[in-house]
């Protein structure tokens, strides 16, 4: 792990009893970096991500995440470290149904000691940023594919996080839509610095990232 | 924890929380209801002996009269003596004791049944003193009596008429009306018991049947501890021997005969199943619920709620749902409950209190007391009620949150 980065994974191994999914991948990813993991479907991508990520515990091998050392750590640990460090993109883009597109936006500030009105503010600052302003109070249900995800795209920056992990974030969108929220990704990291690891199985997306790690039967192939 | 999430879940998933709210509103009115039945049958069992202002009466079978002539005791109620009224009255618990004195007066025209009774007594008869028609009620240290209304009625009895009972002679003073009177300790003619005494004394066939003295009684009604009611019953029952009577709430119960009146252990039983019931519809609905949501909590955990955050939440809801079942299920047992406060019960009045003998027309007929059954929901179980679905709401919120709060949100947030 270089002194720049945010994120590094050495000698990770995932298995699923002798299912070996991840095999001795050694990665990192410096803050600011724009990182496409592609690879086809079921290379391990995801588990890599999750792993990564702190949603899953490797088999085998080290996460450093901001410093800190993730892979030993307990499931409530992680979840505040994740609270403050990450956020997440999906690709069924993961909204809870019943709250509108700020309480979604908001949802990681939820177990947080603040008010509604300060956490619905800060929903509105991000919604706004993504053109939703006018949506704030819409459900899921009635916002387009392309709204869900840049909402998911909102909640995903709530926290000020330090690096968004993104799932095939276009995979459920239209060429156009997908396009949209490639632009607003690159954006991100461009005006923002924040760090992105996204995985895709399409290659013309990867042409954005500063860099592609491809992963073919579990192992990093370049 | 979080209120607007909680709100919006339980809005917006209106099928699902209705389900929850209805299935535990059930099992909650039910156990209201069984508790509320119960109660008013015990409450009901208590009237018999309320009306005469008593919680026990006792009296003591002994041998029938030899000849129907002149004044007899009935063999439900021969001579309990003075010293024995007296080792009662010391006994722990026991409150009051009125006395008075059932004859029956088979004079050569007519047949009397008469009670001699206390006039300035609470307890017992004197009671009938809210009962007086027209005329008036007995005054000191008079010899006149009180005739039953309808008696009266039958036999062309006037007020200010002088009756003859027993050789002797009685101004008829007022008239009662014994159907707004207790059923038991009735009678035709009311007399002071001084009076009553007086001709149980002096009658040779009384006292070949069943040996009297003055100041001697055969019904005593006794105002006791509720506590101690039922020990009290055995501690009498020790001091007059196997052939005494004892009455108590408790006995008119078991007359009662119904399900909810037979014993406390059915109450509970059933009580105990509704509850059981109430539960496993509240789990089995919330975790269903929690079981469709499971995506959801892989989201929450992803994006930073700690195990703890979650189970919270679902608590949250669950108790919030739980308490509104429990409201609603206490609304619906207080509109069943009215419904059913129209109902009516008949109190039998055991053979040996009525005091009609059995040989004369309708002498040998069952007598009920008849009450609308005073159900009614008290405070306590209204709050206990709630207070066992909030605690029922927390115990399915935080088992099944500690359940679904171990997935792992990569296993459930895989893109499909």
């Amino acid at each position: 792990m270089t002194k720049s980065s945010i994120l590094s994974g050495t000698d990770l191994s995932k298995k699923y009893g002798d299912l070996e999914v991840v095999k001795n991948v050694s990665l990192a990813i410096d803050a600011g970096e724009f990182v496409c993991l592609v690879g086809k479907s079921g290379c391990g991508k995801t588990t890599l991500l999750s792993i990564l990520s702190g949603l899953e515990k490797p088999t085998k091998g080290q996460v450093i995440l901001n410093g800190k050392e993730i892979d030993g750590a307990s499931e409530d640990e992680l979840a505040l470290f994740r609270r403050e460090n990450v956020g997440f993109i999906f690709q069924s883009f993961n909204l809870i149904p019943t709250l509108s597109a700020w309480e979604n936006v908001a949802l990681p500030l939820f177990p947080i000691n603040m008010t509604n009105e300060e956490r619905r503010k800060r929903a509105k600052e991000l919604l706004d940023k993504m053109e939703l302003g006018h949506r704030i109070e819409h459900l899921p249900s009635a916002l387009s594919g392309g709204e869900k995800q840049r909402v998911a795209i909102a909640r995903a920056l709530v926290n000020h996080p330090k690096i968004i992990f993104a799932d095939e974030p276009t995979g459920n969108l239209d060429s156009s839509t997908g396009e949209a929220i490639m632009d607003i990704l690159n954006k991100l990291h461009r005006d923002e610095g924040v760090a992105i690891l996204m995985v895709t199985h399409e290659a013309e997306l990867a042409k954005a990232a500063n860099r592609v790690i491809r992963m073919k039967d579990g192992e990093v192939v370049s | 924890m979080n209120l607007r999430y909680m709100t919006k879940e339980l809005y917006y998933q209106k099928r699902r929380t209705l389900m929850s709210i209805l299935g535990l509103s059930i099992g909650i009115a039910l156990l209201i209801i069984l508790n509320s039945l119960s109660l008013a049958y015990r409450q009901a069992a208590h009237v018999p002996l309320k009306e005469i202002g008593a919680d026990i009466t006792v009296q003591r079978s002994g041998d029938v009269p030899k000849e129907l002539t002149g004044a007899v005791f009935p063999c439900s109620a021969v001579t309990i003596r003075k010293e024995e009224v007296e080792k009662i009255q010391k006994l722990s618990g026991v409150k009051g004791i009125g006395t008075g004195l059932l004859l029956w007066v088979f004079d050569p025209n007519r047949a009397w049944i008469v009670l001699g009774i206390e006039k300035e007594n609470s307890i017992g008869p004197s009671l009938l003193r809210s009962s007086v028609t027209e005329g008036r009620f007995l005054k000191d240290g008079k010899p006149e009596a009180l005739v039953e209304q309808a008696y009266a009625r039958q036999f062309g009895i006037k007020l200010n008429d002088t009756i003859s009972v027993a050789d002797k002679r009685f101004p008829v003073v007022g008239f009662v009306d014994a159907s707004r009177a207790a059923k038991i300790a009735v009678a035709n003619v009311y007399l002071p018991l001084k009076d009553a005494e007086d001709i149980a004394a002096s009658s040779k066939g009384l006292q070949s049947v069943s040996p009297y003295v003055l100041g001697d009684v055969n019904l005593l009604f006794i105002k006791a501890d509720q506590e101690k009611i039922t020990g009290l019953a055995s501690e009498m029952k020790g001091i007059l021997g196997n052939k005494a009577t004892v009455a108590t709430p408790e006995s008119f119960l078991k007359l009662l005969g119904s399900l909810f009146a037979l014993s406390d252990k059915f109450t509970l039983a059933a009580s105990l199943i509704a509850i059981i019931v109430a539960v496993l519809i509240a789990f089995k609905t919330m975790a269903g619920n929690i079981a469709e949501r499971a995506r959801e909590i892989g989201v929450l955990k992803a994006v930073g709620w700690t195990n703890r955050n979650v189970v919270s939440q679902l608590m949250l809801e669950s108790v919030t749902q739980c308490f509104i079942a429990g409201v609603l299920g206490l609304l619906i047992a207080l509109v069943v409950s009215f419904g059913l406060s129209f109902m009516k019960v008949n109190i039998p009045i055991p053979w040996e209190m009525s005091p009609t003998p059995h040989f004369l027309p309708g002498g040998g007929d069952q007598i009920f007391k008849t009450l609308r059954l005073p159900v009614q929901v008290p405070w306590s179980l209204a709050f206990f009620a709630i207070l066992l679905s909030i605690i029922i709401g927390g115990m399915t919120g935080g088992l099944l949150g500690r359940h679904i709060s171990k997935i792992k949100p990569s296993e459930v947030l895989r893109h499909d």
